[in-house]
């Protein structure tokens, strides 16, 4: 939808491979604020600000950023990333280099990575396949076969290629980019607003969802967040309001809702015969529903304040939520199928053309549509505010206004980022004085976030650690720590989800909780343990780093010694001491051990059960071969010689340690 | 194995406890400290639930073969128990079992399975994601209702447990799962262990080190969760799951189902405190080429009909101490589609396995499926609400009785299938 302006984002100055050569400290400009971190007064040093703020702003420090940032100031640090305008040319240009779906409209992507279904379907309208030919397929690989070839004379992706390319940016992003806090409140504001890959229906829209409605709002005004997500396709299929109509309508004509009635039901019977059979029992439930006055979908009514905004708490009752779907039917989004049902609206809507729409009440804004003829014209009735009878789009834009300032809102939407940045259960004092900027700055997450940090108890030493990464923040802090070199990011997917956090794929609309408790469970731990051993001694395959060059290529004196180092690289301003007191005897241990695990680097690292541990894995078959022929490949560590050293078990220790679960 | 049985019979608790090399494991001493103490080793019951994705042929599974509207329907589908048109076991004279289903058969005759016909949900949704959401939360109206019912199921048993009580066979936790108390999602259980890929010298030596440090760490979760899995990684034996044998005579298909039901299995012989498992079978969506007694419907049917067979008789004497629920989001179409296939539907049909099901039985309220009966004029209505089903299921296996918690917003009765 909007290619132009990511582009120009794209193009912006240079990425630092090696943070410790920092960009300047900026000097205060407009739109800066003056901030005070009132760290000191809690306790803690400046050092150990640095590091608590990293932990919390950021997927965690890289070698010698915690350095920087003391260096450069924390306040000049914080503004940095409150103004998330800092140059990310090598991560835009050549990380993200060949993700062409990054800078595709939705009207590209559907048409382009498609559902099997939609293949066959497309292939019909094409004449690239017979309408009875998929009867000669015998089973299901056949099947399979038959859309493959399908595809690639058609030109189309599989739904699936765009999936890896929405997890794996996100994993660059994460690892790799400079705004770190846009990527760390991205993941939050998604999460919030959460949609899902599970679901077909929305499954197309997800990457430009993170893209056009997330990302760009997410350090701008609630309001605007809750706006772009209300209108994006995404939302509007998950939560079924694209179909949510009234049927009491008086503006559609009678007579062209019958016409429409009969050009749906033959293009049914059309679709029957040509064996599109899932668009064809869609278009069977849409006539259905047509016919039986059952238009009102309440799902996202009831989301949008229960999940979105006020909380279950809020104070609305379940009439508010039935009056607030009246005001949202006909939010639906602008047919973009180039075939199927859609393509035959959108050739209505067509011929129609923009100016009589706009007479009739219409609005398109890029994929967004609001239709006057699916719309309910009566009076309605929310929190106590009356829509008089007769209103149409802008009642929808009144709700949204309406429940972005709600105090309910403020006071769920600030306990919720309290939660995500400070602790599991965060301080009333605290949440309090969050929600009254909320409320004063009209929803401005900027000056709730500089809030929360101008408060003690954002420093409180005890709280210092207090929350546990989720799987994500883990591996990507494991990343980010030792500077590793990500070649394959859907690594990171699989194991996340081997750990109990399969992004984009969690079905409610509630999101992933946000507590240890949800996170922390016997087989997750486990695995935990588990990925700390394996991304240590380099066993993910596509997941590389050098433990050598992370101490300036110095060989550690002794095993102790190297204790020590990647002791504080791992676990910057943490209390030392006792982490190498009882790493120590530990390392000992290891080190009675190295013969045997010399003896075990001879043996092939077994890549089967790693890289194919999800239904989906998109990494194709050549892929797979390429990356395990490139892993195989003798490993040029000047210190660690093998995969199984000291060293790297002494670090696959830590990063498995409890300590390094916790940010 | 370790035989939890035994220990009980001669009350040795402690001889248990010496078994995980020393010392009370953390969830037992955890669970006497709670005021909602029941024995942790008290024998108790296991519901095990398969969720048959992508929404069951209910009617091809059991068919209302007298129908003469039904046969007239589905003209390159149709079965009946004729020989010559594809010999389903006859269950009643009015609904036949597909011969696929040969594993399971005899279950039916000896009353220990029973069937429900015209199962489902309310919500009208065709939608699979839309459907399964809803059945899995127990909630067919609301999306916002962040638990599954068999997660409100295990806090409704009020009683703490071992890490093993609710398993999910599934790479990541179904939404049946979701929600506070501890369930488990693992789909292999020898991943449950430190583990060095080809390095099985340091693992151990790592785990020793993650053990202590674990055990020294200032974090109450992660010092009583690290706990709890290394104990249980002691408790589960992993050489008696590589040298798992089944019980004479059975054979698992070696699908994903057969493989999680096997490991279901193995959990319960070896008494580490299940009470809830979860498994998936897929490939139901039969938009095409369905097939009558062979073909892909068949097969499927085959594997899951065989798995569960297989399953059922390993259990041996551990029979009357589970009971397994098959469920599907919805049913297909009654019409046969273009493609030789059917579409989204409505009520399909479920399996109910165990000692105390009142099985024999076809539970049903399936009238006519002439074209004004059905829904939508289509579809096989929905006459069974599934929470009628579940509830039933668990309040009397489980002896879970707040159906009002488990299913909130359901004030229907529990369908009479269980012997009481």
């Amino acid at each position: 939808m909007q290619p132009l302006r990511f582009i120009k984002v794209f193009s912006l100055g240079a990425f630092l491979t090696i943070v410790t050569a920092f960009t300047p400290a900026p000097q205060p400009s407009a739109g800066m604020f003056k901030l005070h971190l009132p760290y000191a007064k809690a306790g803690l040093t400046r050092q150990q600000a640095a590091a608590h703020l990293l932990n919390r702003f950021s997927f965690g420090a890289t070698p010698g950023e915690l350095d920087a940032v003391v260096s450069m100031g924390l306040e000049n640090w914080l503004q940095q990333q409150l103004q998330a305008s800092l140059p990310d040319e090598e991560l835009n240009t050549r990380l993200l280099n060949g993700y062409d779906a990054l800078a595709m409209s939705n009207a590209q992507i559907v048409n382009t990575y498609v559902r099997p279904d939609q293949a066959l379907q497309i292939g019909v309208a094409k004449g690239l396949i017979r309408r009875d030919s998929i009867r000669v397929a015998a089973n299901t690989a056949e099947y399979r076969m038959m859309i493959r070839n399908l595809m690639d004379s058609a030109n189309l992706k599989p739904v699936n290629e765009l999936h890896r390319q929405l997890i794996n940016q996100k994993v660059l992003r994460a690892a790799y980019s400079n705004n770190q806090l846009q990527e760390v409140l991205t993941d939050f504001w998604f999460n919030h607003f959460n949609v899902s890959l599970t679901k077909n229906q929305s499954q197309q829209y997800v990457l430009t969802y993170e893209r056009d409605a997330i990302r760009p709002n997410v350090l701008g005004h609630f309001s605007s967040l809750l706006e772009a997500t209300a209108k994006h396709p995404a939302m509007l299929e998950y939560l079924d309001n694209a179909s949510s109509v009234s049927n009491d309508n008086n503006v559609a004509n009678p007579r062209l809702k019958a016409q429409l009635q009969k050009r749906l039901e033959k293009r049914a019977d059309q679709l029957m015969e040509e064996g599109n059979a899932a668009q064809q029992a869609r278009l069977m439930k849409q006539i259905a529903g047509q016919k039986k006055n059952e238009g009102l979908n309440e799902n996202y009514a009831r989301e949008i304040m229960e999940l979105h905004t006020m909380g279950v708490d809020g104070g609305y009752t379940q009439k508010d939520v039935t009056e607030v779907a009246r005001v949202l039917t006909g939010w639906t989004l602008y047919p973009n199928s180039e075939y199927g049902a859609g393509s035959a609206q959108r050739k209505i809507l067509e011929r129609v053309g923009l100016n009589t729409l706009q007479q009739r009440g219409f609005v398109v804004q890029g994929d967004f549509l609001y239709r006057a003829d699916k719309h309910d014209q009566g009076e309605k009735n929310i929190l106590g505010h009356v829509f008089p009878a007769g209103g149409g789009y802008e009642e929808g834009m009144r709700v949204i206004e309406l429940l972005s300032t709600h105090p309910a809102t403020a006071a769920f939407i600030c306990k919720k980022l309290a939660t995500r940045f400070v602790s599991d259960t965060p301080s009333v004092d605290l949440v309090k004085k969050m929600t009254a900027v909320f409320l004063k700055s009209k929803g401005d997450i900027k000056q709730v976030l500089i809030a929360m940090v101008e408060q003690v108890d954002f420093w409180k030493p005890a709280l210092v650690h207090d929350k546990v990464k989720s799987p994500f923040e883990l591996v990507i802090s494991a990343i980010r720590s030792t500077h590793a070199d990500v070649q394959d990011p859907f690594q990171v997917f699989n194991w996340c989800a081997r750990m109990g956090q399969r992004f984009y794929y969690y079905q409610a609309p509630t999101g992933f909780p946000d507590n240890a408790a949800f996170w922390i469970n016997t087989g997750s731990l486990l695995n935990r343990m588990n990925f700390g051993l394996a991304f240590a001694t380099q066993k993910i395959p596509g997941i590389r780093m050098n433990w050598a060059q992370l101490n300036n290529n110095h060989e550690p004196e002794s095993v102790e010694q190297a204790l020590t180092v990647f002791s504080d690289i791992l676990l910057p301003e943490r209390n030392q001491e006792q982490n190498i007191k009882r790493l120590l005897p530990l390392v000992k241990d290891v080190r009675i051990g190295a013969k045997i695990a010399a003896a075990a680097d001879n043996a092939p690292l077994q890549m089967k059960e790693e890289t194919g541990m999800t239904e989906d894995r998109p990494m194709k078959k050549q892929e797979r071969k390429a990356l395990a022929k490139n892993t195989k490949q003798p490993l040029q560590m000047p210190y660690t010689a093998g995969v199984n050293s000291p060293i790297a078990q002494v670090a696959g220790i830590i990063i498995g340690s409890p300590e390094f679960q916790r940010k | 194995m370790t035989n939890r049985r035994a220990f009980m019979k001669s009350g040795a608790m402690a001889l248990f406890a010496t078994g995980l090399g020393g010392g009370l494991p953390a969830f037992v001493a955890r669970a006497a400290q709670s005021q909602k103490y029941i024995q942790p080793y008290k024998k108790g019951k296991v519901l095990v639930c398969i969720f048959q994705r992508g929404a069951m042929d209910g009617l091809m599974a059991v068919s209302p073969y007298t129908d003469p509207a039904f046969k007239a329907a589905r003209p390159g589908l149709y079965m009946s128990p004729a020989a010559t048109e594809g010999k389903l076991f006859d269950l009643d004279g009015r609904f036949g079992l597909h011969p696929a289903l040969d594993g399971l058969y005899p279950y039916f005759s000896e009353k220990r399975m029973a069937i429900v016909h015209g199962v489902g949900s309310p919500n009208n949704t065709r939608s699979h994601f839309d459907a399964q959401d809803y059945m899995e939360s127990g909630t067919p109206f609301s999306k916002s209702t962040s638990s599954g019912w068999l997660n409100r199921a295990i806090g409704l048993m009020g009683h703490d447990a071992t890490p093993f009580r609710a398993v999910s066979m599934t790479n990541a936790l179904p939404r049946s799962f979701y929600g506070q108390e501890e369930s488990l999602a693992i789909s292999n259980l020898q991943d449950f262990a430190i583990q060095m890929r080809g390095n099985p010298m340091a693992a151990g030596l790592a785990a020793k080190s993650f053990e202590e440090l674990y055990d020294q760490t200032s974090s109450s979760i992660l010092n009583r969760t690290g706990k709890e899995s290394f104990e249980a990684i002691k408790m589960l034996n992993l050489n008696s799951i590589r040298n798992y044998k089944a019980a004479d005579g059975v054979v698992y298909p070696a699908s994903p189902l057969g493989n999680a039901l096997k490991q279901i299995a193995i959990l319960v012989k070896m008494n580490v405190g299940l009470e809830l498992a979860f498994a998936e079978s897929g490939g139901w969506d039969t938009h095409f080429n369905q097939g009558t007694a062979n073909g892909a419907f068949a097969r499927n049917l085959k594997d899951f009909g065989d798995s569960i067979a297989a399953f059922w008789k390993d259990l041996g004497t551990y029979q009357d101490d589970v009971t397994l629920m098959t469920m599907t989001e919805f049913g297909r179409t009654v019409k046969q589609n273009g493609t030789g296939g059917t579409d989204h539907g409505r009520g399909s049909c479920l399996f109910v396995l165990g000692n105390d099901v009142q099985g024999g039985a076809v539970y049903n309220k399936v009238s006519s499926l002439t074209k004004e009966e059905l829904e939508d004029g289509r579809d096989l209505p929905v006459t069974t609400d599934f929470r009628s089903v579940f509830s039933s299921v668990a309040g009397t296996h489980l002896m879970i009785n707040n159906n009002r918690e488990l299913f909130p917003g359901w004030d229907g009765t529990p369908l009479p299938l269980m012997k009481v």
